[in-house]
Parts: C-alpha cells; structure tokens; sequence
C-alpha cells in the first residue's frame, strides 16, 4: 500500500510541476478550498482517491468529530508533547504530504507518525469496514471509487471532502522513535545514533524545530501554489473563450463559404441550360430553312422537267399545230424562265461567333470573400429611466450572422397629428449598438430608427421605437412652503410645458454632514404639492424630481425647510386693498393715507369690509404657535379664521372665526375675545406689546399669550370642524409684524 | 410641633390629610388640611397655600371646589390652614361671622384683646411654611398663594408684602381694597386700630402701589353676579387700576352670572391650579 500511494503522486510528478504536490487541501480550511477549487480539481481528486486506495478508512477523519478519536488524538498529543489535538491533525496529514510530496523527507515522516496509525488501525478496523461496506460497496478501480466519491461529495456536501486528505498510508514499524534530525543527511535519526560515525560531524537541529521549519517551508511553497492555481484556472478559462469563438468563427466563415459556392453553381448551371436551348433552337430554325429550300428547288426541278417533255412532243407535232403550240410553249417557257432560281443558300452551316458571358459568375466568385450586406436590426424599447433631461440611451441589436461596420440612427420628434413630411430628420453614425443622443428638448417624445451598413450595403431600417426624454426639472416655489414641526407642505412649478407622470420629493437633513445624511424619497405624487411627515427641530434640504417613462428629471434646486414651529405666508388673495404687506412678507401696514374708498365687489377671497389679511397655514393637526408684534396704542385683532370665512364681515363676528381683538380709546385698552360677536369680560393690566397665538388641534383650543411676561389671556375651546387659518386685521393706521417659525415656549405648554 | 392626623383619605391617586397641631403665634390648637400628590411619594412637590374666606375652616376648601384632579395631574400640594384662631376665649370673639373667629383677615393684629392669638399672617408666611417644609416632601423653594374673597386678600398681601416668596398668586372675588369697604374697615380697626395709615399695610391696592416689580403674575376671576360685588366689599375696579398704573400684569375675568359661592370657585379652579402650575413647575 505504501508503494501504490508513492507510485501515483510519482506519475503525477511526471505530468505536473513537482511544485503541485506540495499543496494539500487539508492544510487549508476546507471552505477556502473549495473556493480556490469552484469545480472540482480533477488531479487533486485523482490523489486523493488514490491515496485512500490505500484503504486507510477516510473514517479516520471523522476522527476529530468523535469523541473516541479525540481522546486518541489526546493521547497521541501526550505522547508527543503536542498541545492540542488540531495541531496534531494537521501534523499527521503534513506528515502525509510530506511523504507523497517531497521525497527528500520520507524516513523521518514515517516513523514519527507510526505509533499513531497502529492505533488507529486497532481503535477503529471494525466500524471502518463496515462503513466502508455501506457507504463504497467495496473498492473498484480508481474510475469507479472517483464516481462513487462524487457521489459521496455530493450527499455529503462540502464537509465529506475534509475526509478524503486524512490518508495515512501504513508504515513498518520502528523500535524507537526518532527525536533528532540530521540537516545533513536531511534524516530523523535516535539521540544515540548521534555519535555514530555517519552523523558524527553532521550538523543537528531537534526533531520538533525541523518539523517547523519543513512545515514553514511547505506553506509559503503551498501559498504560492495556490496563487499559481489560479492564474492557471484563470487562464484556463481564457482559452476556453478563445477556443469558443474560434470555433464560432470558422464555423460562420464555413457556411459563408458554402452558401456563396452553392450559388455559383446555381448559376452555372442555369447558364449551362439557357446555352443548351439557345443552340438547340438555332439548329431548328437552320435546318428547317434548308428543309424547305430542297423542297421549293425539287419543285422547281420537276417544273422544268415537264417543260421539256411538252417541249419535245412539241417538236413531234404537225407544222400547224407546232407553230400555234410553239407559241403558247414559248410565252409559258419565257415566263418560266423569268422567275429566278434562288440557288443561294438560305442557312449557313458555320456557327455564328458565340460568346459566354460569364461575368455575373465572376461577380458572384469575386463576392466570396465579401460580405452579404446586414438585414435591419431590431431596435430596443427605451428602458425606464434611462433617460436624461436633454438626452436617451437608444439600443438596438443585429442578427448575429450580419457583419455590420455602422449604423445610421435617425429620429426627429414627435409631434402630434402633423404630417411628418416636412420635418427635420437627424442622423447620427455609430458603430456600437447604441447611442446616447444628446441636445434633445426635456419632456419630448422621439421616435428612432436605424440601418445597419458594411461594405457590401445598407439594410432596411428597423422598426420606429419611440423614445422620451426626461422632464427638465421642477421649481419649487420657496415662498410659498409651510411648515410645522412635524410636517411641510412642498409646492413646486412643474417645469415642463408637457404633463408629467409624476413626482418625487427628497429629502435629507440639512445638519447631518454632507454624504452621510439619508435621503429620504416620498415616489409617485400626482400632483405638484406634497405633505411631507418630518422630525421637529430639524432642517431639511427638500429637492423634487419630475418623472416619466424616460426617467427622473435633475433635482430641483433645494428649499430649505426649518421644522422649528410652524410657518406660514399670508395670502395676498386674501389682503384687503387698503392692507400692504412688506417684502419679507411678514410685516402688515395700514398706511395713514386712505385710498380712495372704491367700492369693493363682495368676494369669497379677499376682505373687503374688515381691513384683514389671512396667512395659510400648514394643514396639519397639530400645535402650531406664532407670534404677532403690536404697538399697544393700536386697534388690532388677530385670530384663526376657516378659509371661507365671510370676508365682508368682521373677525370674530361669526362663528367662522375666532380672535382676540384690541381697541384703544379714550386712554383705555379695551382687550375683547370674540367669536360669534360674543367675548369674555376680561380686564389685561399690562397691554401686550407681542401677543403668542397658540392653535392645539389636539386639544380643541386656541389661546392668546402676552409674550413678554409670559401671561396667558384667554383660551377658546373650539372644535374646528375644518382647517383654520391666521388673520390679521388692522382697525387704524399701523402695522403689525409676524414671528414665524419659533418653538413654542415653555409656558404655553400649560395650555 | 408634633402633627397629629385627624384624617386621611385616598383621593386622585393622592392623599387628602388633616392635621392638628399647637400653632405658636396664635397660642392655640389649629387645624390645616394638606393634599399630597400621588408625586409626593417619589419626590418634592411646590406648595401651593389656599387662603378661604369668611366663617370657612380648612374643610369647606378641600370638599367643595373639586381641586384634587388638577392638584394631582401638576403635582401639587395643596396646604389648606384655617381662617383664624380658635377657642381662645376672646371676648367677642363669637359675636359675628365677619369678626373674630372664622374672620382672622390675615392680619398680625395689634390690638388688645387680640394681638396675642390672632397673628395669621405670620402664622400663614412664617409657622406654616416652616411646618409644611418640615414635616412633607415639599420644595420650599416653590411656593404659591391663592385664595377667595378674604383669603383672596389674604393671598394677594402675603405675595405683595413679599416678593418672590410667592411663584404666583390668583384670587376668587378678592376682597381687593379693604380700607375701603364695610368688612374691612371693620376688621382693621378692630385688629389694627384706628390708625387707618396702618391698614394701607394690609391693603391690596395700597400694596401695590408700593410693589418694587419683581415678576407677579396675577390671576383674578371674579362673578359678575357676586352680591359681595355690588355691595361694594370687592372693589376689584381699584386694584385693576393700581395695577394698570404699576403695570402689574393682572388678568381680571368677569364671569358672566357666577356668584360669590364654591360653585363659582369649583368651575374655574382648574385655571387657576393651571396658573401656579404654570409658575411651580417651569
């Protein structure tokens, strides 16, 4: 046994670089191993089989899963001072490798291992044969245990190939143990053969240190054999594409040839028939001419014949009837003679000079070695979002037979029920199957087409695929975004002339540093707003994308939203004309000069009797707080109103409204809380110069603060049944001044 | 200053308790109630004091106005003394339910027969809080006042003679000028009396005027059907224009149709519990 499992690894060496046998997979994680092997190494198999031929039960490598093996194994580790059992594993199957591999080492590998095998041997030949029976049936040739394995491997999975490396092959045995080894004799000698003559002056390293080393030695040897397993694999494969498309090749060239021959035949042949007839039917026609000539001279010889037997009876006649036949004989002859005898030949025997024209069938020979012109290729759908503001991916593909040096793309927009006629075509040349068409309108639709040409021609055109460029990009209208802490409405213009498919809005934390922020994408709105849930005390960059089946327009340029209270803009709509509202937006001022009093047509939107101006607020349910700056000498009211509140009525006079109203009159403040004309008596000794409005939806109520010393004025319980609005109203000349945006106080949460 | 329980009752996930026990300045038994909150048990709570009004005990509070859900929700203790001296064999004391016992106006009187028991405003800014601070789980520095028609007074000249001892303070038709109405001219000149430059001491509205301007948050609800009101024994009109003068801030309600009585209080006790709330527990 121990000759067969040296003999195979030496057949090897013969066909492989001796390097290869210093790999052993069980060195390695078996895991990792496959990975290095993804299809089964035919050569590392063949090794392995072989060396199980050795009838060593790759049962002694369940060894380390078993608990009998690894008291064994402790065993083993004791008697050789070895720390742990795995460490021994690798020992013994390094030791094997050694032994098939480097044929330097034998002697000292295999006494050192021996005591083991002889246990194993003992410890485990009746359940081995029996496994062996179940699992193998017996061991055949090497052809038959490779399938058998493969058939294990693949029952068993990966870790059934751990088994196959554990092959001790058997050993004689040795009285005594070697624990030197002679570096230069490179054997494992007993401590007392040291004095011997043969390794008196030879150089001695302690038996463990030289397994070291070897074992060092076999991995980095091992290392780069794995490295060098791989370019081979790789390269391997490489060939494997090269032999493909060769192949490929040939056989396409092949079949040109044939074709190409079989329709020079074609031709000749059919030339060869069309020779043939021509000739037969020339050989009729010349013949019949002649046919005829002989007959006509034949009648003419028979003529003349006669002639002269009338002639001579004639002569025989009596003088009377002589003279009077005579006469009619020699009119008859004289007119006979008149006509001419056609003695020329009608049909010339020769040939006429006939020439062959064979120079379609040069053609077609000069033609072999070119090329047949391509057939249409077949133009792609444009793939979704693939598709830029200002330009689209086309791709088309060719029947693979076709050799193809360009194609022209063409397209021209499409426009809707007018005749195509007239319109601009655009071409572009390319030799890729597809083309990146740039400076096209956003939003528009295209339709394509395209030929394929070599040298030989151009091929029909492909179908016409219609492609759509992406929308340009929204705008979002900045000044008119609301926001609260826990939402913010977004609006935007669409950008595109065209409608659109949808919207998508995204968005990330403004603080969070660049890159690293998520964003957050709200797909698929209809319409141009969108009600964003967000985290309060938060800024947000907010960006919006137009889409249609050609892709996502660029991001919009960014708003910015602050999700620290709430904010909202007043509604010009809503201003009454006398009202002007400052650039910022949040400054309200009733200018001393009145316009002139111009009669105001009631309207649904704007106030036209009480001086007032309405905000939108987000319509969101939840706490929204601002304040309002006042000078404590001005009539003023500030409130929530619905958005249908009668607008020629004064706020707080019905029940669509609700607010706190101040009058200044004869040095005396006059602080009403009105709501369906009705208030509260409620007297305010120090007149707020900032007044907090808090609106709580959760609560049902709607409060009015003096900011600056915190004071609470009054609360109305109102269950708005609909989303109400801020309204500012001015009773004189003056102004009133917005805060938007700032967290709640403290205070107000009492309320 | 042992404490002596008379009752405990569970209310609100809290406790409702009366004590008795020997009050130093007025040299008698008096009685208190104290609500500690179901936070009570964890932790230090403000304490807000209930001055009641005319001929009321530590009872009339703690079973008529309904407080304990507020008190519970903003974790308050509510401390809840009585309205004068007891049992001190004062002459007169008894004679009249606007005069002597149930009637001590939250003065320290300096009259004879009275001076020596019936010092309620030291018994309710000094012994009291100094009791209360000893012997519950309160934050002593968190402290409010609030009362209804002579307490209303009372609590208005305890936070005014001291600022910022007091967070905040509101009233419930506060008696709010008493030099200037029958009940008060009657009571200071009996305690104080007859000096009325001494009552100014004691008035609300005189208080005011001299108030240095720490931050005071008033609260004032007052019926608008209050008999108290018409009679002239409120006054609230003056306090409102001290205040306005001052620039006090002072939020005075007219509830429309309410009277003087306990259902008024028990409707707008809420608000008013919000308010120290508001103040206690920043």
């Amino acid at each position: 046994m121990e000759e067969e499992a040296g003999e195979e690894p030496g057949l090897e060496r013969s066909t492989a670089p001796k390097d290869f046998h210093f790999y052993h997979m069980d060195l390695y994680d078996s895991e990792d191993r496959l990975q290095i092997f993804p299809e089964g190494n035919a050569r590392m198999r063949r090794e392995v089989v072989q060396a199980e031929m050795t009838k060593e039960p790759r049962e002694a490598i369940k060894v380390r899963a078993q608990r009998d093996l690894e008291e064994e194994v402790n065993e083993l580790a004791h008697l050789y001072g070895l720390e742990d059992d795995h460490e021994l594993g690798d020992e013994f199957v390094g030791e094997n490798t050694l032994r098939m591999g480097i044929s330097e080492y034998p002697p000292y590998v295999m006494r050192r291992r021996e005591p083991a095998r002889e246990q194993r041997d003992w410890q485990y030949s009746g359940e081995t044969a029996e496994t062996e029976d179940l699992s193998f049936g017996g061991w055949g040739s090497t052809g038959q245990c490779q399938d058998l394995r493969e058939a294990y491997r693949y029952t068993r999975g990966r870790s059934s190939e751990e088994y196959e490396c554990y092959v001790i092959p058997e050993e004689e045995d040795e009285e005594e143990a070697p624990d030197i080894f002679c570096v230069t004799c490179k054997t494992p000698i007993r401590a007392c053969e040291k004095v011997l003559d043969e390794h008196k002056e030879h150089e001695m390293t302690p038996l463990n240190k030289a397994l070291e080393s070897a074992k060092d030695e076999i991995h980095k040897n091992m290392f780069k054999l794995e490295k060098q397993i791989i370019e081979m694999e790789n390269f391997a494969s490489h060939l494997e594409e090269v032999f493909i498309t060769v192949e490929e090749n040939f056989g396409r060239q092949e079949q040109n040839f044939e074709s190409h021959y079989n329709e020079i035949l074609e031709t000749l042949a059919q030339k060869y028939e069309e020779k043939i007839q021509a000739l037969g039917e020339k050989k009729k026609e010349k013949l019949e001419a002649l046919y005829e000539q002989l007959v006509s001279c034949g009648e003419n010889l028979e003529t003349c014949k006669e002639l002269m037997e009338t002639i001579e009876e004639i002569c025989h006649e009596e003088k009377v009837d002589f003279m009077k036949d005579a006469v009619i004989m020699a009119d008859r002859l004289g007119q006979f003679l008149k006509t001419k005898t056609d003695v020329e030949l009608s049909a010339q025997p020769d040939f006429e000079d006939q020439t062959l024209d064979f120079s379609d069938v040069e053609q077609l020979m000069d033609s072999i070695n070119t090329i047949p012109a391509p057939s249409a290729p077949v133009i792609n759908p444009q793939v979704p979002n693939s598709a830029t503001g200002s330009s689209v991916r086309v791709c088309w593909s060719l029947y693979s037979d076709d050799t193809v040096e360009s194609y022209k793309l063409s397209y021209w927009p499409v426009t809707d029920g007018s005749p195509q006629e007239d319109q601009a075509e655009f071409t572009v040349t390319v030799k890729e199957t597809y083309c990146s068409v740039t400076n096209l309108a956003p939003n528009t639709q295209y339709e394509f087409w395209v030929t394929a040409q070599n040298r030989t021609g151009t091929s029909l055109a492909s179908e016409h695929a219609v492609y759509m460029t992406a929308p340009s990009p929204p705008i979002i209208k900045i000044r008119e975004i609301r926001s609260c802490e826990e939402a913010a409405l977004i609006c935007w213009e669409s950008g595109n002339l065209n409608p659109v498919d949808s919207y998508t809005v995204e968005l990330t934390q403004a603080e969070v540093p660049e890159g690293s922020g998520v964003t957050e994408s709200i797909v698929g709105i209809p319409t141009c707003e969108a009600l964003v849930q967000l985290q309060p005390k938060q800024s947000y960059m907010i960006y919006v994308r137009a889409l249609n089946m050609g892709g996502p327009s660029a991001r919009s340029k960014p708003a910015t939203v602050h999700t620290t209270g709430s904010c909202f803009h007043l509604n010009k709509d809503t201003c009454h004309p006398w009202l002007t509202i400052s650039e910022d937006g949040f400054t309200i001022v009733r200018s001393e000069k009145k316009t002139p009093a111009r009669e105001l047509l009631p309207s649904n939107i704007q106030f036209t009797s009480c001086v007032a101006v309405m905000g939108n607020l987000i319509p969101v349910r939840g706490r929204h707080y601002w304040e309002v700056e006042v000078d404590e000498h001005l009539d003023y009211t500030v409130g929530v109103a619905f958005e249908d509140v009668p607008k020629q009525e004064d706020l707080g006079s019905n029940c669509h409204s609700w607010c706190m109203r101040h009058t200044f009159a004869s040095s005396r403040h006059k602080y009403e809380f009105l709501h369906n004309k009705m208030t509260p008596d409620i007297r305010v000794t120090v007149p707020p110069r900032k007044i907090g409005v808090l609106l709580d939806y959760e609560n049902s109520k709607l409060s009015f603060f003096n900011v600056d010393i915190s004071q609470h004025l009054h609360t109305f319980i109102c269950q708005p049944h609909q989303f109400v609005h801020p309204c500012f109203s001015l009773g004189k000349p003056g102004c009133l001044k917005i805060h938007n945006g700032i967290s709640m106080p403290n205070h107000v949460a009492f309320y | 200053m042992a404490l002596k329980e008379i009752s405990s009752n569970k209310c609100f996930g809290g406790l409702q308790k009366v004590f008795e026990h020997d009050s130093v300045e007025l040299n008698c038994k008096m009685k208190f109630a104290v609500y500690l909150p179901p936070k009570a048990e964890t932790g230090k709570c403000p304490a807000l004091y209930w001055l009641s009004g005319l001929s009321c005990t530590e009872q009339n509070f703690i079973s008529k106005s309904g407080y304990h859900q507020a008190a519970s929700e903003h974790g308050l203790v509510i401390v809840v003394p009585d309205t004068s001296p007891r049992g001190c064999n004062i002459e007169g004391e008894d004679e009249s339910w606007d005069f002597g016992t149930g009637a001590g106006f939250y003065v320290d009187a300096t009259e004879d027969p009275w001076k020596t028991n019936y010092r309620m405003y030291s018994y309710i800014t000094q012994e009291l809080p100094q009791l209360i601070n000893a012997n519950f789980p309160v934050d002593p520095q968190r402290m409010s006042i609030f009362g209804h028609s002579m307490g209303g007074h009372g609590a208005l000249i305890c936070a005014l003679k001291n600022p910022g001892k007091y967070k905040s303070v509101s009233a419930f038709a506060p008696i709010c000028n008493p030099v200037l109405c029958p009940w008060g001219k009657k009571a200071f000149s009996g305690y104080l009396g007859s000096d009325q430059s001494k009552w100014q001491a004691y008035d609300a509205t005189h208080l005011v005027k001299a108030y240095p301007g720490s931050q005071l948050d008033i609260l004032i609800d007052q019926g608008k059907d209050d008999q108290f009101l018409s009679d002239g024994q409120l006054l609230p009109d003056n306090f409102i224009a001290a205040c306005a003068e001052k620039k006090i801030p002072v939020v005075f309600r007219l509830q429309e149709g309410y009277d003087h009585s306990y259902y008024f209080i028990a409707t707008f006790i809420m608000d008013h519990i919000r308010h120290h709330a508001k103040y206690l527990n920043a």
